[in-house]
């Protein structure tokens, strides 16, 4: 599942390397996401200092996968990254209400970026296995969602420890890379 | 709330809605497969009902502990069974949370005592100060924190952010259920990255982050429940012996250059084993450094054990091995005679001579590293 199917899906894409970028706050659940995009244990994952990055290849068809770190610290890095993305993945902890704003606001920016721009752009709503998890929809409402205008987007609620969602929204990013960049 | 997105204005009437349907599609995962255009019917098909659409309904405010000053609270065994714990706005107070749990966030704390059972995920501090705690979990983090003494279980490396005055020590504690709760949070007492902290934000010339005196008494830092409270109940012990997660020196300075590995390959008593063989090399004198519990394939077993690799492959396939640096002088021939006279039917891997026994644990325990970073 996950990076190996949509390696598949690629090869009746124009392109022939695709390159999905996953930002988002730090503890959002990156890296986990990436490591259950593998088909790997996400039991013990230990926070990340740089970055992490999955490539697989398939019939001449190249898939990388990047996770950047998100600590306050280490945000300005994520412009050497924008360069050449096909979709970007935003990972929200839709669990953490205190950092909403935050989150918002990073994400906020990352919007208006030029080497981002028209990039199509997955939500991932984290976290919905714990309680005080706020559902996809507020987060939507929240963040102001409707307000972009100038890319193609999609919300998904996930679970990255247990994989619920996230499929379903890989299927999304399946079907968004296909439509040609300006 | 108001808006989150402060700096954009609000825009005129959305062309799309959000949503968190997934619209049916007909991709199939055959090679011959073309990319058939999906029909946008996202609005006419009932949302996808995930598993959280379908559970009971929770009040948050159940697994948290908000604004409270000067009291003894908390959560007692089997009442919070896994789940998310939040604590936010407390002062002065002394915090037991005596059960395993999924993440535990803390938040604009000050001056307070807190006991965390074992937690699956992450435990992230942000601007706490004055914060005296010990914890066990797959994460450590914090953020804009000042002043924080911890006694630290943690399966990965502990980062600190914007931090300073953060003291750390080896998790050091008991209650009767908390072997269990370490089981049901799936984390191993022999993983334990106490010492090794990393700092996001280190500053030239000061350090944010130091280790405790290894003599440091634990109660009196992270006193035990008052015996008028609800906790009263809970037998709890701080002692060095009785610790659930064995205590290592971790990146103390060692104080020979005599190391021995010890290894028990997985069976059934193999924790029981591995804490017998602690306690009697402790009791002759010498020092646990640090602990793995980690899955060896047998290509590993190759080059981690080089010529003594004979024989080993087939002992790894029921299960992880459990590896342990014991330091001191002599220690090498004291554990072959351990091993002898304790363990002679069990499967063990014990470091031959001082003289090639530094090279075994430095081939473990970077191969244990490097097996359970990314």
């Amino acid at each position: 599942m996950g990076l190996l199917s949509i390696l598949r899906r690629l090869k009746h894409s124009p392109d022939q390397e695709v390159r999905l970028l996953l930002l988002g706050l730090d503890n959002a659940g990156k890296t986990t996401l990436l490591k259950q995009l593998a088909s790997e244990d996400v039991s013990h994952i230990t926070p990340t200092q740089g970055f992490n990055i999955k490539s697989m290849q398939s019939q001449g068809f190249k898939l990388n996968v990047w996770d950047i770190g998100g600590q306050r610290k280490i945000r300005p890095y994520w412009r050497n990254y924008f360069e050449n993305t096909d979709v970007l993945i935003y990972v929200i902890d839709s669990s953490d209400r205190k950092r909403f704003e935050e989150t918002g606001q990073e994400l906020a920016e990352l919007m208006e970026e030029e080497k981002l721009s028209m990039v199509p752009l997955l939500i991932f709503a984290n976290k919905q296995d714990l309680m005080t998890a706020a559902p996809a929809s507020e987060l939507a409402e929240g963040l102001n969602l409707h307000t972009i205008r100038d890319r193609v987007w999609q919300i998904q609620a996930c679970s990255a420890i247990t994989a619920e969602g996230v499929q379903d929204g890989m299927t999304w990013v399946c079907k968004n890379i296909a439509v040609p960049k300006k | 709330m108001g808006c989150w997105f402060s700096k954009k204005s609000k825009r005129k009437s959305p062309e799309k809605e959000p949503t968190t349907t997934v619209e049916e599609n007909t991709i199939t995962s055959s090679s011959n497969a073309n990319n058939i255009a999906l029909s946008s019917n996202a609005t006419e098909d009932p949302p996808k009902q995930y598993s959280w659409d379908k559970r009971e309904k929770v009040d948050p405010k159940d697994f948290m502990l908000t604004g409270l000053k000067d009291a003894t609270v908390g959560r007692l065994p089997g009442k919070l069974n896994g789940q998310q714990f939040v604590i936010q706005d407390c002062e002065n107070c002394n915090i037991f949370v005596f059960d395993h749990s999924a993440t535990i966030t803390i938040d604009d704390c000050t001056n307070c005592c807190i006991v965390m059972g074992p937690v699956k995920g992450s435990v992230f501090f942000r601007d706490c100060k004055d914060i005296r705690c010990v914890v066990a979990c797959q994460q450590f983090r914090t953020r804009d924190c000042k002043k924080m003494e911890v006694f630290l279980c943690c399966a990965t490396q502990p980062i600190i952010e914007a931090s300073t005055g953060m003291k750390f020590g080896c998790f050091q504690y008991y209650y009767p259920e908390l072997a269990f709760h370490f089981k049901d949070a799936g984390l191993s007492i022999f993983n334990n990255n106490w010492s090794n902290v990393h700092d996001f934000t280190p500053v030239s010339g000061e350090t944010n982050w130091s280790l405790l005196p290894e003599d440091t008494v634990v109660l009196d830092h992270v006193p035990a429940p008052d015996p008028e409270s609800e906790f009263k109940s809970v037998r709890v012990s701080a002692e060095a012996s009785r610790s659930i997660v064995p205590m290592t020196k971790g990146g103390r300075r060692k104080d020979s250059d005599e190391s021995c590995l010890f290894l028990f390959f997985a069976g059934d008593y193999t924790t029981a084993n591995a804490r017998k063989l602690i306690d009697e090399a402790l009791g002759k004198g010498f020092v646990l450094v640090q602990t793995k519990e980690v899955s060896m394939r047998p290509e590993d077993i190759t080059r981690v054990f080089q010529n003594n690799a004979e024989g080993l492959q087939e002992w790894i396939t029921k299960g992880p091995v459990t590896a342990l640096e014991l330091n001191g002088d002599g220690v090498v021939e004291a554990c072959k005679a351990m091993s002898r006279d304790m363990f002679s039917g069990t499967k063990v891997f014990v470091s031959d001579n001082r003289n090639t026994s530094s090279r075994d644990v430095d081939n473990f325990f970077n191969f244990a590293d490097m097996q359970m970073g990314l």
